[in-house]
């Protein structure tokens, strides 16, 4: 067997897997240190052109169902699950179709979206920072899982995330509302985005009054505070010393997207990107930087000593197609970014990095409940971003020992998410709203239907409570040979239900919700009964309950200080092979009540400075010492000198 | 050369149906007048979806017994009719022609699904529904940067929140 | 300021004074403003959801224009003058004539169509453009021949004038009246604020070459002025629509545009009378309502840029509601059939008119938002 090195353009320093978030920020940092690096993405780049994106909002258009994976093509070769594929049966209980397999008590009704960019062209983009007791879950309140790393850690990277995804917020605002702490006098690139009429309706009513999660319990001050986001505001021009910040645009059309200016759509997709997503980091990639789509990667390669060396992905021209090509392709170092339960799928398809037998466990979402109302005068639904303010007063403190703490977002898509508003409401004043099997009532016609659907849809609001969601080893991805997508790639296995303690925390949140009704003189149309829309039913102590997914996956591969408990150190990197790393919100131990995009970008901004360490490790020359008499100095990538 | 008399329209311009009666029909149906309906360029779109689905034979009965009924839709009895202006009322507001009632359905012997679908991307867009609480379709018409700080119409003014509440 | 010079082109001749350099800059703002409602026209007669590329074309060369008109209102407040829009002699009335130009163009109100965008073409020509008057080479001159002569005849008054007064004393303005990019934003380019001479010539570049063309290529300055994507200028972009193919990185304007074809349908628009008048719409229909409300909102948003120049930079932001009324506006009455029979046999669709007069002025001061 020859040990010359192939020649240098078969081989990558670094191989991603996945184009989304993470990968992108991976791709960027290493390519600008001049390492070479090849990314592969399992679905289409038709998003990355002008063109592509109109072309995804032609198809959002006429989606009937406005989901967040609508603009995006159905690609049969790399599927993504959508969160239309879960239905409620009518007694409780629910049926579920598409890429996932679900055996789990609940459903896990998130969804992610296999293609260029990832799951972050339909995030909403709000980027909260963690709080600095979520990273101790376990030795400050008992349950859950402990971080190897803190919030210090973390904190410069947290700064970095904010300038390359372009943050809006109000730091000092945060600081003393939800106890986060910054550097003294740091400012975020952005002006926080403005608030919605809705929260200075919601502002006026209940700044400043108490209430109580239940009678006896500790009082907490209510007061909304505007939440921050990765979608251009106005630049800040104390920001970065003085210097400011210049908003990034659209990637693919100049000067367009330059602020947000109200689409009302950041999920499923920003018609200007005002909205971060990864295709901007993508148009800044060096040249070093190799991407290649239509690439489904379906087995990280070990040597016999456990070595990762490379990848062996299935090249597909035509997505209706069941055609690919195989392929491989090697590299020192191997980061797999494509999504926590595709990680977890694809380290589990290759019998890989699961000595602790963690890998898959833990899967972690932030399950949400809905509630919703009327308010006493419009308050201006469908305008502006879908959350600009929220309150914090619920994420953390001594009743987390208790139950899950939970974060609150005001929503200002009227009713769209918890009942479908306002096609449902021109429905059911139309007499249609039973569906085509159902008698039809008389409906409304002429100037009546347009007065009652205005004065009706204009006073909607959905408040949002986001559970944190306590990591259990029941909840998992496993693999089952029988169920295979069309390139044969074994499809996710989920199993999925929610503690004890969460269900806990989301009773508590309806109780907050009643008061905050109560406060704002809301009229409540809350329901929560078993139905086709309703598959994250449940009844947990005489009382019904319904809860949606965040989209937020997080867990399947987890960070900890123990190789026999988890499957990643502190750098993400996979404890039983030093040459793979798996990044994402799949290292997250536990993921207090922020939304995880941001805190996993810093976590992949960290691990970006070990993966080069560890690079410039395996590129420091060496010395030959079986030719004595001329002493050679190579770069020679190490595990080509061993075998 | 006075481009005031220089106007006239290009060679393959055709003068496009009006289809007044449609027209009329739409505004009785929907409660917005001729103008804001021609505003949205959908109606012959609108009046193409309905004749297809339904057939022309259908749609002259709705008419005559729209008519009947002296143009006013609350006044539709026969099931049939009702649906019809259900559904173009529906198509109007969201862009989707919708499911008819499964009766309908069969009386009428579609020979086609009965499934709701959205007629096209503009007619997305152009949904009436949004403008009936001062807003616009999301992804479309953007309203402008922070314009969602300011009230809609008919809302009391932010700085008149407070003191609203602190008198109550 | 005094009244003549809201709509007076100015003489032949450097401005020798500020007050002249005044007027100068008074016109260049008009100049600026008269090429909008024309290209929003092209924009918003085409059908929804066709003709992307020229849609997306024409919207990145308005951005430009707006842009342009608040440098030279950061001009004109640089050196102590005070920009006027909200004046009834600022609009013109369409069709209009390309002022500082040889030849007597009208500019009118067209819809998306070849005749359009050959008006398009004028008003962005790359021209030979003369030398300042007083120059031996246009001794024989006794008028302007392009724009471009113009905006070199404001540069050579800047630098004159700043020599003789010195520069701290020509700009004298108040700093605080320049709008800056907190307040306006999303358009090509970045507007930069004018406090000295360096700053002044500055702007006036990026007035020049966004329009025509850095000399010789096809392209902007906006890569080396603003670090963004380098983009055809406006007079290759229309050339692109009206050639139906894009200009590739190496093309100049010598070989014309070889790149990808550009997909135009010219059928794809709403024809309309260039010379319509809302008068011309029957009392009391829904048309005419729609047109008279949109002169008001476009009195209203003139009164709002007037605002913003003159000493409340964040005015620009409660213009935006101005602008989407006028888009929403504008697109419904292009979709109405014209109401005169005679023109609607024709094929011909409504359109707003941009005629605004005092009336419409008073009544936008009333709709004033309060600062």
């Amino acid at each position: 067997m020859s040990t010359a090195p192939r020649p240098a353009t078969d081989r990558y320093d670094v191989i991603v897997a996945g184009a989304g978030l993470a990968g992108s920020l991976v791709a960027k940092q290493l390519g600008d240190q001049g390492w070479r690096v090849l990314v592969l993405e399992a679905g289409t780049r038709t998003l990355d052109t002008w063109p592509g994106t109109l072309d995804a909002m032609n198809t959002y258009y006429a989606a009937l169902a406005k989901v967040p994976n609508a603009p995006y093509r159905p690609n049969a070769a790399a599927p993504s699950p959508d969160v239309i594929d879960v239905q409620g049966l009518p007694e409780g209980g629910f049926r579920s179709n598409g890429y996932f397999v679900q055996n789990g008590a609940l459903p896990y009704s998130s969804d992610y979206l296999r293609a260029t960019g990832g799951s972050a062209l339909h995030w909403m983009g709000l980027v909260p920072r963690m709080q600095p007791e979520d990273f101790t879950v376990r030795s400050a309140y008992g349950y859950g899982r402990d971080w190897p790393i803190g919030y210090a850690d973390l904190e410069s990277h947290y700064r970095t995330a904010e300038r390359m995804m372009g943050a809006a917020g109000d730091a000092a605002e945060q600081a003393e509302a939800a106890g986060t702490p910054y550097p003294t006098g740091y400012v975020y690139p952005m002006h926080p985005v403005p608030p919605t009429y809705l929260d200075r309706v919601l502002a006026a009513r209940l700044d400043g009054k108490p209430v109580r999660e239940a009678p006896g319990a500790e009082e907490t001050v209510l007061r909304v505070v505007t939440t921050p986001a990765a979608r251009n505001s106005t630049p800040n021009e104390q920001y970065d010393a003085g210097r400011g910040h210049r908003p990034d645009g659209a990637a693919g059309l100049p000067n367009y997207g330059e602020r947000c200016v109200g689409n009302s759509s950041c999920v499923p997709i920003c018609p200007v990107q005002a909205k971060y997503n990864p295709l901007k980091t993508q148009t800044t990639w060096s040249h070093r930087v190799t991407l290649v789509t239509h690439a489904v990667v379906s087995r990280v390669l070990a040597n016999g000593n456990g070595h990762v060396y490379g990848v062996e992905y299935q090249q597909y021209d035509d997505p209706a197609a069941p055609v690919h090509t195989t392929r491989t392709a090697e590299a020192d170092i191997v980061v797999l970014a494509a999504h926590s339960i595709e990680n977890a799928r694809l380290l589990l398809a290759s019998g890989l990095a699961n000595s602790s037998d963690q890998v898959g466990r833990n899967l972690m979402d932030h399950p949400t409940l809905l509630t919703w109302g009327l308010l006493d005068h419009p308050v201006g639904p469908f305008r502006g971003p879908g959350s600009t303010s929220g309150m914090e007063n619920f994420r953390t403190g001594p009743a987390r020992r208790d139950r899950a703490p939970f974060r609150i977002e005001i929503a200002n898509w009227g009713w769209t998410w918890s009942a479908g508003s306002p096609g449902s409401d021109v429905a059911r004043l139309l007499g249609m709203g039973g569906g085509s099997a159902q008698p039809r009532g008389k409906g409304l016609f002429g100037p009546r239907l347009r007065e009652e659907l205005g004065r009706h849809v204009g006073r909607q609001f959905t408040l949002q409570f986001a559970m944190e969601q306590d990591a259990e080893s029941r909840n998992r991805v496993t693999l089952d040979p029988a169920h295979r997508d069309r390139l044969g790639n074994l499809r996710p296995v989920i199993t999925y239900d929610l503690s004890d303690r969460v269900k806990r925390g989301i009773a508590a949140a309806k109780d907050v919700s009643d008061q905050i009704f109560g406060l704002i003189g809301a009229e409540d149309h809350t329901s929560y009964a078993p139905g086709p829309f309703s598959a994250g039913w449940f009844r947990f102590e005489g009382r019904d309950f319904v809860f949606q997914g965040a989209g937020h996956g997080a867990g399947t591969h987890v960070m900890g200080d123990d190789p026999a408990t988890s499957v990643v150190d502190q750098w993400q990197r996979t404890w039983d092979h030093p040459t793979l790393y798996a990044v994402g919100c799949g290292s997250m131990p536990s993921m207090g009540t922020a939304n995880p995009s941001l805190t996993m970008a810093a976590m992949t901004l960290r691990s970006c400075e070990q993966i080069h360490r560890d690079l410039t490790e395996l590129h420091r020359p060496r010395t030959l010492r079986s030719a004595p008499a001329l002493q050679v100095a190579v770069a020679i990538p190490q595990q080509e000198g061993q075998s | 050369m006075d481009p005031a008399q220089s106007a006239p329209p290009p060679e393959h311009t055709e003068v496009p149906p009006e289809y007044p009666g449609f027209v009329d029909i739409s505004v009785r149906l929907t409660g917005f007048d001729e103008f804001e309906l021609r505003g949205t360029g959908m109606v012959r779109l609108y009046h193409d979806t309905t004749v297809e689905q339904v057939g022309t034979q259908a749609v002259s009965r709705f008419i005559d017994d729209l008519n009947a009924a002296g143009g006013d839709p609350d006044g539709l009895v026969d099931e049939t009719s009702r649906d019809i202006a259900r559904a173009i009322t529906h198509l109007w507001y969201l862009g989707v022609w919708p499911q008819l009632s499964r009766s309908v359905h069969a009386a009428l012997g579609r020979e086609r699904a009965n499934v709701a679908f959205v007629v096209s991307p503009e007619s997305y867009t152009e949904g009436l529904a949004w403008r009936t609480f001062d807003a616009h379709p999301p992804g479309a018409k953007a309203p402008g940067h922070g314009s969602w700080s300011e009230p809609p119409a008919g809302a009391p003014a932010p700085g008149a929140l407070r003191q609203t509440e602190d008198a109550a | 300021m005094t009244e003549p010079t809201v709509r007076r082109e100015p003489p032949f001749r450097v401005p020798r004074d500020r007050a002249d350099l005044h007027l100068f800059l008074q016109a260049a703002l008009a100049l600026e403003h008269l090429t909008i409602p024309p290209y929003l026209t092209a924009m918003y007669t085409l059908r929804p959801g066709t003709n992307r590329h020229a849609f997306y074309a024409i919207r990145g060369v308005v951005l430009e224009e707006m842009l342009h008109m608040t440098l030279v209102a950061n001009l004109l407040n640089a050196v102590g003058g005070t920009p006027c829009v909200a004046d009834p002699r600022f609009v013109t009335g369409y069709p209009a004539l390309l002022p500082f130009s040889k030849e007597k163009v009208p500019i009118a109100l067209r819809h998306f169509s070849v005749e359009a965008l050959e008006t398009f073409l004028y008003i962005e020509r790359p021209d030979y453009v003369a030398e300042p008057p007083g120059h031996p080479s246009v001794a024989d001159d006794d008028g302007w021949t392009s724009i471009g002569q113009f905006y070199n005849t404001i540069r050579e008054g800047l630098v004159r004038l700043a020599d003789e007064l010195g520069e701290r004393e020509l700009f004298c303005g108040d700093p605080a009246l320049q709008v800056g990019p907190r307040d306006f934003y999303n358009s090509g380019g970045e507007v930069l604020t004018v406090t000295d001479l360096d700053s002044a010539l500055l702007a006036l570049r990026v007035i020049t070459e966004e329009g025509e063309g850095v000399s010789g290529t096809v392209f902007d300055s906006d890569d080396t002025l603003f670090g963004e994507a380098r983009e055809p200028a406006h007079y290759f972009r229309f050339d692109e629509i009206r050639r139906q193919r894009s200009y590739g990185p190496l093309d100049t304007p010598a070989t014309g545009p070889t790149g990808p074809a550009v997909d135009v349908r010219w059928g794809d628009a709403y024809p309309i009378d260039p010379a319509a008048k809302a008068a011309h719409y029957p009392p009391g229909s829904g048309v005419r309502l729609a047109a008279d409300r949109f002169n008001e909102a476009y009195a209203l948003l003139l009164c709002l840029l007037e605002r913003a120049f003159t000493g409340e930079p964040a005015a620009l932001q409660g213009a935006i509601p101005a602008m989407l009324e006028l888009r929403d506006l504008a697109e419904q009455l292009y979709r109405n059939p014209h109401p005169d029979p005679a023109r609607r046999a024709q094929g011909l669709y409504a359109s707003p008119t941009y005629e605004v007069t005092t009336r419409h002025f008073d009544r936008a001061r009333v709709a004033m938002p309060t600062p």
